[in-house]
């Protein structure tokens, strides 16, 4: 069997150890944070919009060009090759202060020492100064102006706390969208701007009260226009001073090259596929310089890059290797944004130093640290006759799997025009590099985007931004899980514990909204579902209103014009993504710690109800005392009880129960800007989670891992993989329109022999038969995991799959390592 | 019109979906309790007895003081008895633990009534051919393709009434069938179930039959006998060859299997060389027995490719894995 592993030219082995060598010198990009600190400290009262583009002109026209001695692809976002972002108008205050206000010692510790993200004296001096004006004008401050009461208490997680506005109140931008960046590569800037004008001019003649904010919209959009044209023009005129500088012949001519091509992509369509990938980037970098970069998507790249890739090979300008070296080239510099997410604390980062670990280490397991965070690739045509996969999809794919990088995310669409040589590679580059790609169900996709009211050939057009989230690529403004989702470790599973504890959250007993019974107040199960519904209901309603104050915050005050820049909408109705420009709008949020939460109803329903052979006081009692003293009450419902996972209708209805309920309740709720309610089901921190959770009734104690996402739970599952995706395959996908991963794990003697690649392959089409929407899985083993704590320097490559996004097992905490290590021997 | 197959019972130890090892597409795999051999390098020791066993995993258990001594009261033989603290994997938590005295133990598999963590359970369990379709054909969707059941042991021939009933259901719903076996059962039962089995997965462990006496405690003359038979009677069959260093690996064994596989000719589909692994070795003390292979490690990569040409050479279809 071909195992496709071509070789790499001697330049990208060289720019890949160029990374490895940079990720030991970080520096936080702080070129970006004066430049809009003293365009909005100097225009206070300039309007919003006007405002956003004065910065961000400022920001193309004054930056520093940076263009490296070995690069394929031009410059960065930040003033360097992985500089690590921060955006200060979404920092909080408190970070900046604690971090920087430090004592001296505890700064240098933390931001000065080898391997830290450096920060240095003149830049603290500068961000603590630089607070000051921000606290009152930075995102979260403006939300609390405009925030009604109600929703307050839940920045300190309290009631509906189960609501993540503590994440939003402290200032995360947005992002998860999928601009049109086809329509940057393949109509570029100029011709943008040309239009705008044009409807411009349009409204001057007949200004009225409707049209008047589009008029400083369209001003607005030609600011960033010309900005754009005029970096294209700085990046074309350092490639010529470059060249100049070179002896090298080669490299001049490609720098001059480089130099004509700048002079044309922005301002023009691209011509070739470098072309096409340096407009892509430079479109990237102006998301960045917004701060919209949280998990965005370039789109369904090979779409627009793969007729460029085969006019070129046409015409004798690449041949396939240096078409391939230029997709290489490509895989690696769309990861080098970084993006520092979570922010850590000085103790932390001085824990970390002293532990021998490094910057990524507290990122989360490298979660979400990459801009420009999911690739999509493969598809259909609008008309639904033929397939869109290309030259492109392929070498992308060929890209992942030699390079084995763990960002940004990769998801493959998969119907019935995917070729079997795309199926084998995607399954061979899985197999090697940690779950790359996921691969998303056409079928279940498509029909999800129709019931929301999108036209099949815009459905057909579905792109996968964020982890697992769909929008129409390039036409939908999404906000998707990120004004506040269900939350990490919450949503569902706090209603369960109101329910449980009287409206009362027994780990921190703050009361809810809805007062109710304790579990053995209630006489019979269906009296206690109904309270779930009341209590569910309620906060869905909760959320979905918070959802329009947070979506006013960005439409008064905050416009998001980057995005605006390129979503097809906007530029046609003259108005921002944030005033509901876009073609399309949705809202998702995510539900999550579904087993956990199923699996309980269910113990609650047939020990106390059914069997009848554990009082409801009892069980109670037992939760209480977080199975102190009831161990072999918690080891019955763990051994004898069915779980989740094993195709055995009794626990899956439950957990198809409360699904569909809350789906169906919050899909129903008006979305922001007109748009629909999407809900799916995905987790990112359920160790994090878990550790603010109170034990549950499914034998899970005070602070456990709750389960990740729709996968069951983990040490329950004992029927095996193929029951397992039978279990998963009864939950509602098309109606879970946001996305859900399931994540399986195969050791790694399991994918040996020339079949493997069939079997996993019927294994997922299977799935999808029966109704999946997304798959994942990693190959490893654990013993190689094992080795990799002890000697993390020898398994820099090593790629594991989470739960919508892959991450280099060594930058993950020890918790999560060993709660992934857990799983795995579970042999799902 | 077929007679109505029985509903024959049997003792299996587990039934696995996704078993991609066990024949072509994907499987679900039943395994049947009882074998005839006893082979040295055997991974599934708890498929050896044709009757229960108890079973200790240890990790499982959560301490004589938790259960109250659940399983030592059980005991009326006093097998059981409380054992030193010992910490619970995986917890900062010290436990007293039972011991088990496999002397005095009748295998009457009381204790395993009583211990709800299943810490002490029971090797296998009593079923009929109705049960056990009922949860392969749970699987059905998946066996698309060249996909199906496959039946292994053990030996399943050791328990004909109950095979040859299952494999005919399973046939009349359609299912793609494999027969995983030592060949090691009288010809007349390969003759009766050679119609209801699509392809044989058959273990051919040495062609010396004196030293396939020594590693498995029986002679190969049966063995070589059926695999013929099955090859003239229009049976197809996928030889497995366990690679075992130094018990196996001789030259000349490699050539003569590879010379044995030529003889068979169109019916062998392929063969599989199957590189010696030691995961096994984890079950052994769960049954307090001892893994008697010492000194073997797995074979290296390089010679099992060595191995492979072998067969290579005589035009066999054959793959390692």
């Amino acid at each position: 069997m071909e195992n496709f592993d071509y070789p790499m030219t001697a330049r990208i082995l060289g720019l890949k150890e160029k990374r490895k060598r940079i990720n030991k010198d970080l520096r936080l990009n702080f070129e970006r944070n004066r430049i809009i600190t003293e365009y909005y400290r100097t225009h206070k009262n300039e309007y919003p919009i006007l405002k956003r583009a004065g910065y961000l002109y400022t920001w193309l026209t004054t930056r520093e060009i940076n263009i490296d001695d070995d690069d394929i692809f031009l410059g960065d976002a930040g003033p360097h090759c992985r500089t690590v972002h921060f955006d200060i108008e979404q920092t909080s205050i408190s970070w900046i202060e604690s971090n920087f206000g430090d004592t001296d010692e505890r700064f240098k510790a933390a931001w000065q020492v080898p391997g830290s993200v450096w920060v240095d004296d003149a830049d603290r001096e500068w961000i603590l100064e630089a607070a000051k004006f921000w606290e009152d004008n930075n995102i979260a401050a403006l939300a609390i102006g405009l925030m009604p009461e109600d929703f307050m208490p839940m920045r300190m997680g309290g009631p509906g706390g189960n609501m993540n506005l503590g994440k939003f109140l402290s200032g995360s931008y947005p992002g998860h969208f999928c601009p049109n960046y086809k329509r940057a590569v393949t109509v570029g800037f100029g011709e943008c701007k040309r239009i705008a004008q044009e409807k411009l001019e349009a409204i001057r003649a007949n200004t009225t009260a409707e049209n008047v904010r589009s008029e400083l919209f369209y001003m607005a959009y030609i600011k960033v226009c010309d900005g754009m044209i005029q970096m294209s023009k700085r990046y074309a005129e350092g490639c010529r001073k470059k060249a100049a500088e070179t002896a090298d012949p080669v490299r001049k001519a490609e720098l001059l090259q480089m130099a004509d091509s700048c002079d044309w992509i922005m301002e023009h369509p691209a011509r070739t596929l470098w072309e096409g990938i340096q407009s892509l980037f430079f479109y990237l970098y102006l998301l960045i310089a917004d701060g919209t970069h949280w998990a965005d998507s370039p789109g369904l790249i090979d779409e627009f890059l793969g007729p460029l890739a085969e006019k070129d090979i046409a015409e004798g300008r690449l041949t396939r290797e240096t078409a391939q070296e230029l997709i290489d080239a490509f895989v690696l510099h769309i990861g080098d944004e970084i993006i520092m997410f979570p922010k850590p604390n000085n103790q932390q980062l001085i824990d970390a130093h002293a532990a021998g670990r490094t910057f990524f280490d507290l990122q989360g397991g490298g979660q979400n640290i990459a801009a420009g965070s999911l690739i999509t690739i493969g598809g259909m045509t609008p008309d639904g006759k033929a397939g869109v996969y290309n030259i492109v999809t392929e070498m992308v794919l060929l890209g992942y799997l030699r390079l084995k990088v763990a960002e940004p995310s990769l998801a493959l669409r998969i119907n019935k025009y995917t070729p079997d040589r795309i199926w084998a590679i995607a399954i061979q580059c899985s197999i090697r590099s940690g779950g790359m790609p996921q691969f998303n169900n056409d079928d279940v996709l498509i029909q999800a985007m129709l019931d929301r009211g999108v036209p099949i050939e815009d459905a057909r057009q579905y792109a996968v931004f964020g982890c697992v989230e769909p929008a129409i690529s390039g036409k939908e403004w999404s906000m998707a899980a990120n004004c506040g989702s269900f939350g990490a470790g919450a949503g569902p599973i706090s209603v369960l514990q109101y329910i449980i504890h009287g409206n009362e959250d027994p780990m921190s007993h703050r009361k809810g909204d809805l007062p109710c019974k304790k579990l053995y107040e209630y006489d019979t199960f269906e009296e206690l579902q109904a309270e779930f519904e009341r209590q569910a209901k309620h906060y869905i309603d909760k959320m979905a209103r918070m959802y329009h104050f947070a979506a006013l915050v960005f439409r008064t005050y905050w416009p998001i014009l980057s995005a605006s820049m390129m979503t097809e909408g906007c530029l046609e109705k003259g108005k921002d993504v944030s005033e509901g420009g876009a073609t399309y709008n949705g809202m998702g949020s995510m539900i999550n710690a579904i087993a956990t939460i199923g699996d309980s109803l269910y113990a609650i329903k047939k020990l106390c109800f059914e069997d009848k052979t554990v009082t409801t006081r009892e069980l109670y009692d037992a939760i209480a005392a977080n199975w102190e003293g009831h161990e072999m009450l918690r080891q019955r419902i763990l051994n004898t009880l069915e779980h989740y996972g094993n195709d055995d209708d009794g626990p899956d209805s439950l957990v198809v129960w409360f699904t569909n309920l809350w789906v169906d309740y919050f899909n129903s709720r008006p979305g922001v800007n007109c748009g629909t309610n999407n809900c799916g089901a995905l987790d990112l921190a359920w160790v994090m989670g878990g550790r603010f959770q109170w034990a549950t009734p499914d034998g899970r104690k005070t602070g456990d891992p709750l389960s990740i996402s729709s996968d069951p739970r983990q040490d329950c599952i004992k029927n095996g993989p193929l029951a397992y995706v039978k279990s998963v395959a009864k939950m509602p996908w098309v109606k879970l329109r946001c996305g859900g991963a399931i994540n399986s794990r195969f050791d790694a003697n399991s994918v040996k022999g020339d079949d493997a690649t069939a079997k996993v392959r019927n294994l997922i089409s299977t799935y999808f038969k029966l109704g999946g929407i997304q798959y994942h899985f990693t190959v490893a083993d654990s013993e190689v995991m094992r080795e990799a704590q002890k000697h993390p320097e020898d398994y820099q490559d090593l790629i594991v799959r989470i739960a919508g996004f892959s991450a280099y097992f060594t930058h993950m905490s020890k918790a999560d390592q060993d709660d992934y290590i857990n799983r795995f021997e579970l042999g799902v | 019109m077929e007679e109505a197959y029985v509903n024959a019972k049997g003792h299996i130890y587990d039934i696995q979906g996704y078993a991609v090892h066990d024949g072509p597409g994907i499987r679900t795999t039943v395994y049947t309790k009882g074998c005839p051999l006893r082979c040295l390098w055997c991974h599934s020791p708890e498929s050896q007895e044709f009757g229960f066993q108890l079973s200790w995993l240890d990790v499982k258990c959560i301490g004589a003081e938790a259960c109250e001594d659940a399983c030592i009261k059980a005991c009326p033989e006093g097998a059981l008895t409380r054992g030193g603290p010992v910490k619970r994997t995986g917890t900062e938590e010290t436990v007293i633990r039972p011991e088990i005295d496999r002397a005095k133990c009748t295998g009457c598999l009381k204790c395993t009534e009583v211990c709800i963590p299943k810490a002490l359970y029971v090797a296998g369990w009593e079923t009929d051919v109705d049960t056990v379709y009922a949860r392969l054909m749970k699987d059905a969707v998946f066996f698309e393709g060249e996909g199906g059941v496959t039946v292994s042991g053990g030996e399943a021939m050791s328990q004909f009434d109950f095979t040859l009933n299952l494999c005919r259901r399973l046939k009349d719903s359609g299912i793609h069938i494999c027969l995983d076996t030592t060949g090691f059962a009288p010809t007349e039962r390969f003759a009766g179930i050679l119609p209801w089995i699509d392809l044989f997965l058959y273990d051919i462990k040495h062609m010396d039959s004196y030293r396939h006496e020594k590693l498995t405690g029986v002679p190969n003359t049966l063995i070589l006998d059926n695999a013929r038979y099955i090859a003239s009677h229009g049976g197809a069959l996928q030889v497995r060859f366990p690679v075992i260093p130094k018990l196996n690996d001789s030259p000349e064994n490699i050539a003569a299997t590879a010379d044995f596989c030529a003889e068979l000719g169109d019916a062998v589909k392929l063969v599989q060389l199957l590189p010696y692994h030691q995961a096994g070795r984890v079950k052994y003390p769960r049954l307090g027995w001892t893994y008697r292979l010492k000194n073997v490690a797995p074979p290296s990569d390089a010679f099992m490719e060595k191995a492979l040409e072998v067969f290579k050479a005589r035009g066999l279809p054959c793959q390692i894995h």
